[in-house]
């Protein structure tokens, strides 16, 4: 009987809640029969005041660019004493998405990788007007990732220029000059001189790690002016430049001039201090491996640009990069917007940014500035890289990034595509497919699981 | 008089108001009481689930209206070869983990719960200790010892004249190594469970097999673990739920690869989520739930029916 009872009060109870549950449920996201929505035009304006003043939270990772964006923060404070920034590191990506959807404690600006823009420009501020005045001065490219729909949704923050690290040391031991190098053909010569002088070696960087494996085919793309989709997100992966870069991989692997390692693993650490490997192509953040990891073959190392597909072609392309995002649910948008154009359009501001800090003694050199003027070849922001046997990298990487082409903008699934694209890359640098196949399988899967599920 | 007669009057009354009120108090106590579990169950597992439910009908990707799909989502995971590779890796992942786990948790729990075992607070302190690590620092050592060319492990491996294994970087054998530190993390919270379950069983028993003559072993296979049964099955139950919501592991270890063989269940469902398909990713925790639970009652049932 009271088991009977029992039962009475738990199905009572479960019906209960499954009635009040649909209604507390409806407070979920607003659902239509047709797709709605897309990238708003919300265009900010910038504030008029002569004194403008106020509170802003500005998200960023922690870290040391915290600390650098920190130390600005000071400066932007001489030239606007009334605003009072509120300076916040967050884990971005596991925080931003929840707030954005819930419009709780929304900050005025955070920074974020290019590759997420596209996935949260209805929260975002159309930066189109306040942006301007310094359109023409921003490197294209910069300005592609960040336009949706015709608006700009980012402060174009870093430009990240792929550039060719070699070991000049070892390779002047094996009478190879790596100076000559000006197109791909003349690297995979340079390689097999190598491998010819150090059987073992496996001279050219293989990117073991399939998201970074992605990144780094999308670089190549980038400086054949193109990139896995166009900007309406319509995929472009099946295309006669993909495939002459997927056949330049495929060839360092077939011959056996590459060595196959996640980047900056113990395997690739060893593998370049013994001189096994000695060609890094890839962005100029990998200047960090050298100053900070490559014990015995630090100073060895210099950088020049990437080769060129075809002669005289550019000799760049970008890898990765950052912007600075305004949502709209923040209180003070228009006030970051001051921050930011301080940081990045000021040049009190980016040269705080870039140039000699209490974190980074001498300057910031993972990467340039987007802003042309700042990013002056002639002028330098970081110092002459001790690893590097002193070289100026700035110079190089200046010169570098003025060479990247605009048309490459990133799609919001780009992340995504790393499950297809990177992991075929990966299995055609195992050996297990060639790169048409890569081409075929990875275009059919994007389309089917990505694009077509937006 | 009429005072006497007035309050013997209004004794009676009184006394039921008050009989009533307390009566009411005494009906209601419960329900304040488990009030403010019900709010918290209601905000955060009701209200979410069935969030989930209605998500998992829509395409979503975190901004603007959600659109109505009706049964797409789940046709899609239902039909999608990486959904059922996700699954197939968690299930693989279970039979290299839980047999394993349950055979060395019960016999080094039955080493820890001996009398004669000296320093046993010293080993039982040792076995935790890897599950109170925190995984990202032990998921750093595990890169470096299983490096494929320059790790501890393929450099003893050498000594004995074998040759390097791809312990990260090939399909093979990337499942065995993450269940390897799965196990070495957990076991340790497996070996606490197993001997509070040995120490419920009553010594008096152990005395009476002993006086008939048998032997450890016989001692172990027909005492500790038959009478061990529940304790184990409530173990088996926990782990199949971490191994199937296994997350932290392939992403700090692995990030899924090498290509998606150590994806597990957990980590697919986290890719959805961060790359903004929060349909897909709604419709995917719900099969998840469905699977658990299933499973779970299953284990249950198995239990039940021994009893």
């Amino acid at each position: 009987m009271k088991r009977h009872l029992l039962r009475r009060r738990a199905v009572l109870a479960s019906a209960g809640l499954a009635a009040a549950a649909p209604a507390l449920a409806a407070c979920g996201p607003d659902i239509s029969s047709d797709e709605e929505g897309g990238g708003s035009a919300d265009a900010l304006q910038a504030p008029t005041a002569d004194s403008p003043k106020g509170e802003i939270t500005i998200w960023d990772r922690s870290g040391d660019l915290f600390e650098v964006f920190e130390g600005v923060i000071d400066d932007f404070n001489a030239v606007y004493p009334d605003i009072k920034v509120n300076h916040v590191a967050v884990d971005i990506d596991a925080k931003l998405q929840n707030t954005l959807i819930t419009g709780t404690d929304v900050p005025d600006g955070v920074f974020l990788d290019d590759a997420k823009i596209g996935g949260y420009t209805d929260y975002l501020w159309n930066l189109g007007e306040v942006l301007k005045p310094y359109l023409g001065d921003i490197a294209q490219q910069k300005i592609d990732v960040n336009t949706v729909d015709g608006a700009i949704y980012g402060v174009p923050y870093d430009l990240n220029p792929g550039l060719l690290f070699y070991n000049a040391t070892a390779l002047e031991a094996a009478g190879v000059d790596a100076t000559a190098i000006a197109t791909y053909d003349d690297l995979l010569e340079a390689a097999r001189q190598y491998k010819a002088a150090v059987p073992d070696a496996g001279p050219i960087h293989l990117e073991q790690s399939a998201f970074l494996g992605q990144l780094q085919l999308e670089m190549y793309a980038s400086q054949l002016g193109t990139s896995i989709a166009d900007a309406d997100g319509e995929l472009r992966l099946d295309s006669p430049e993909y495939l002459r870069i997927l056949q330049f991989l495929d060839t360092v692997q077939s011959e056996g001039l590459g060595t196959r390692a996640e980047y900056l693993t113990p395997t690739d650490v060893a593998e370049m201090d013994n001189g096994n490997q000695v060609f890094y192509p890839w962005a100029i953040w990998f200047s960090f491996a050298p100053q900070q990891m490559l014990t015995e073959t630090s100073g060895d190392w210099r950088a020049m640009e990437l080769p060129a597909w075809d002669a005289g072609g550019p000799r760049s392309g970008a890898m990765g990069g950052s912007s600075f995002v305004l949502p709209k649910d923040g209180k003070n948008a228009d006030l970051a917007w001051l921050f930011y154009e301080f940081l990045m359009y000021d040049e009190v501001g980016y040269t705080a940014v870039w140039g000699p800090s209490d974190t980074y003694p001498t300057g910031l050199n993972t990467s340039i500035p987007a802003y042309e003027p700042a990013a002056d070849p002639s002028a330098p922001l970081f110092e002459p890289v001790e690893a590097l046997g002193g070289q100026d990298l700035w110079a190089v990487a200046t010169e570098a990034g003025a060479q990247i082409p605009g048309g490459t903008p990133t799609p919001a699934w780009w992340d995504g595509a790393v499950d297809y694209l990177g992991n075929d890359l990966q299995r055609m640098l195992d050996g297990d497919m060639t790169p048409e196949e890569v081409i075929d399988s990875s275009t059919e899967q994007i389309q089917t699981n990505l694009v077509d599920r937006q | 008089m009429t005072t006497v007669a007035a309050t013997h009057s209004a004794g009676p009354s009184g006394r039921r108001r008050r009989t009533s009120t307390s009566g009411l108090r005494r009906r209601l106590a419960p329900y304040v009481f488990v009030l403010p579990f019900v709010a918290i169950f209601l905000a955060f597992s009701v209200y979410p689930l069935f969030y989930t439910a209605r998500l998992s009908f829509t395409n979503w990707h975190g901004t603007g209206a959600a659109e109505w799909v009706g049964w797409d989502n789940y046709t899609y995971l239902l039909t999608s070869p990486a959904f059922w590779s996700s699954l197939g890796n968690s299930a693989v992942l279970w039979l290299l983990i839980i047999p394993v786990q349950l055979v060395l948790g019960v016999l080094v729990a039955v080493l820890l719960g001996s009398a004669k075992l000296k320093l046993r607070g010293l080993y039982r302190v040792a076995f935790i200790v890897p599950f109170v690590t925190p995984l990202v620092a032990v998921a750093q050592i595990w890169v470096v010892l299983f490096d494929q060319h320059y790790g501890a492990v393929n450099a003893l491996l050498g000594l004995v004249g074998l040759p390097d294994v791809g312990w990260l970087t090939t399909s093979a054998w990337a499942k065995p190594t993450l269940a390897l530190l799965f196990l070495w993390k957990t076991t340790g919270f497996i070996v606490i469970i197993l001997l509070s379950g040995l120490q419920s069983i009553n010594g008096q028993i152990y005395e009476a097999a002993e006086i008939d003559g048998a032997s450890k072993a016989r001692q172990l296979w027909s005492i500790t673990v038959p009478l061990l049964r529940r304790t184990v099955m409530f173990a088996v139950v926990l782990q199949t739920l971490a191994v199937f919501q296994m997350f932290a592991e392939p992403f700090v270890v692995t990030q899924g690869g090498p290509y998606n063989s150590t994806t597990t269940a957990g980590y697919y469902l986290y890719n959805h989520i961060t790359r903004a398909d929060l349909g897909t990713g709604a419709a995917n925790s719900f099969l998840l739930v469905i699977l658990v639970m299933v499973l779970s009652l299953m284990f249950v049932r198995m239990l039940r029916a021994k009893d």
